[in-house]
């Protein structure tokens, strides 16, 4: 018996290993090439031989990930805000009040989280563009500013506060938007702040809008930025590449290690049928 | 009193009003550039539209026989399903084993959570160049499959006719990992530990008890995953435009990529029809799907 549980530990032990190599592999072998000096192929050896910084300061100097950098950045502080702004007063009266045409707002809204974005990005790309928002920033993050699926998660966040603590507050004499604001938002402090992680994701790893939204090279966000530098994909490049990639995901990685917690309730949150 | 029931109603009738002040940014901003573009593809698919003049006349089924008519949209459905044939039994599968692996009380579990779920985290653009400078010819995996014999010489599984779809599609199932394990691991924290304690007892093996316990238990949390991959793999593009682009020959080219292609050369209005058949197949899978596992549900409690 002790020794069929040492084995199963052991293979436990392996085949998590395994799996972690496949996970995390990618990551290594990107760090690996982005570290490699001038004269070193990219495919040859795991290792660096001679590591070297040279491909993240080319990735500045000669790539324009600056701007890529300052333009991602832009476009995640103004969708996170307006995003967490607008889903939670939306929400609120979804959750919490009765008024005729409740149902049918909120079947509206959830039943447009099933619509695919290439149905209608050309009528979109259109829109856009009469309102002068292509190659803009403000254009970049109209599919974020509020969202489908951050109303259904705040309004579930209402759902769970006891509603004793807001009928005090109208005894109290407070009307609806001073209880939303001073009794229901501070209880749902979690759900903000994993939708705010939510939106900063999406935000900076947007790929599809951000391509046909944008022609002009200033406005390239990272995404856009290393997708166009990787259309010359081989040798030397590469390794520009790679660098520009790690420098993409250092930023997610960072947030995701400091509010790690709040990615997994949202995980289970944002997935539970409505 | 009766003064009183008065301003009780004329307040009642002010209150109505609050919700809507709620709502309204929203509504403004998801009416406008959601709901009336999702109208006006709806529009556009029985009109012959030009993006650049603006206008269009309409041609009522004309877009839609066109499209059927269309050799390239059918590989497009094809290869959607196929997809979906490929990542769905993966996305099921693997992050159950998974969930089930770090649900372990032993040492060191956290760390490995957060070893597998980094590349959900990761920006797609970003995971999809790591893969395809793995799957390059001088890459790892190719290295790997000569090693094992599989292939003589050096070999891009992505510019391979036969194999560019699963080499894609691994790229969406390692995404994907992290996701879904989460998703299991709150089905897994939801079940009674009694039942694997008189298993235990009744002599039943590691693998009786995951395939006779498990996984029937888990049924609402597959069901979840199912929807979820379902409805998540008829949208995917990163990574089949950055690893692909739909290549070779088409072998990649999903029906979200076959639309993207309409988009860019200006067929507005075929692109339109082809995502309403996207949307048609997209809540099909999800009635179709919740129906079965409903069912299957009962079946498990008859």
């Amino acid at each position: 018996m002790q020794v069929n549980q040492l084995s199963k530990r052991i293979w436990i032990y392996a085949l998590m290993l395994l799996v972690a190599v496949t996970t995390v592999g990618p990551f290594l072998l990107t760090l690996f090439i982005s570290l490699k000096s001038p004269g070193e192929g990219i495919y040859d050896g795991f290792l660096p031989a001679n590591p070297s910084l040279i491909n993240f300061v080319e990735a500045f100097e000669r790539a324009n990930f600056g701007s890529y950098f300052i333009n991602t950045i832009i476009v995640s502080a103004i969708a996170i805000p307006l995003n967490l702004f607008f889903c939670s007063l939306a929400a609120y009266p979804l959750a919490r009040m009765e008024f005729k045409g409740r149902s049918f707002a909120l079947v509206l809204i959830i039943s447009t989280m099933m619509v695919p974005f290439q149905l209608f990005m050309a009528p979109l790309f259109q829109l856009a563009g009469e309102l002068g928002l292509h190659n803009t920033h403000v254009g970049l993050v109209i599919m974020q500013v509020s969202t489908a699926f951050g109303i259904f998660l705040m309004r579930q966040a209402f759902l769970r506060i006891p509603k004793e603590l807001e009928e005090s507050a109208y005894l109290d004499g407070a009307n609806k938007f001073q209880v939303w604001y001073k009794v229901a938002l501070p209880l749902v402090k979690p759900t903000l702040i994993t939708l705010a992680i939510f939106t900063f994701m999406e935000t900076w790893g947007d790929y599809l809008w951000p391509l046909i939204n944008t022609t002009d090279s200033s406005m390239y966000t990272l995404s856009i930025g290393l997708a166009q530098l990787s259309q010359n994909f081989d040798g030397a490049n590469l390794k520009l590449v790679s660098a520009g990639s790690i420098l993409t995901v250092i930023p997610t990685l960072l947030i995701f290690i400091w509010l790690q917690k709040y990615f997994i309730s949202g995980v289970t949150e944002g997935s539970v049928k409505g | 009193m009766a003064k009183r029931l008065i301003s009780n109603r004329t307040n009642k009738k002010m209150f109505k009003m609050t919700p809507w002040l709620f709502l309204l940014p929203s509504i403004l901003i998801l009416g406008t550039f959601l709901i009336y573009p999702i109208l006006q593809a709806f529009h556009w698919s029985v009109l012959d539209y030009k993006l650049i003049s603006g206008t269009g006349e309409f041609v009522g089924l004309e877009n839609f026989k066109e499209l059927f008519t269309d050799k390239a949209f059918w590989n497009a459905l094809l290869n959607t399903l196929l997809f979906l044939l490929i990542v769905l039994p993966l996305n099921i599968f693997l992050p159950m084993v998974l969930a089930v692996l770090v649900n372990q009380k032993l040492r060191g579990v956290t760390t490995f959570r957060v070893l597998y779920y980094l590349p959900f985290v990761t920006p797609m653009v970003v995971g999809a160049l790591m893969w395809k400078m793995l799957y390059s010819q001088n890459g790892m995996i190719s290295d790997f499959l000569v090693k094992l014999g599989i292939f003589d010489s050096p070999t891009n599984l992505l510019v391979q006719q036969g194999t560019a779809l699963v080499a894609v599609a691994v790229i969406t199932v390692w995404k994907g990992l992290g996701y879904y394990m989460i998703i299991y691991l709150a089905g897994l924290q939801s079940l009674p530990k009694g039942v694997y304690e008189s298993a235990e007892i009744d002599g039943a093996s590691t693998f009786q008890q995951f395939r006779k316990i498990t996984v029937p238990m888990l049924v609402p949390s597959i069901t979840l995953v199912s929807i979820l991959t379902i409805i998540a793999g008829m949208k995917v593009f990163d990574e089949i435009a950055i690893a692909t682009g739909g290549g070779p020959a088409g072998a990649t080219t999903t029906l979200v990529i076959y639309i993207y292609n309409k988009f860019m050369s200006l067929d507005v209005s075929i692109a339109s029809a082809a995502g309403l058949v996207l949307l048609i197949l997209a809540i099909i899978a999800s009635l179709l799907q919740m129906k079965l596992t409903s069912k299957r549900e009962d079946d498990l409690r008859a």
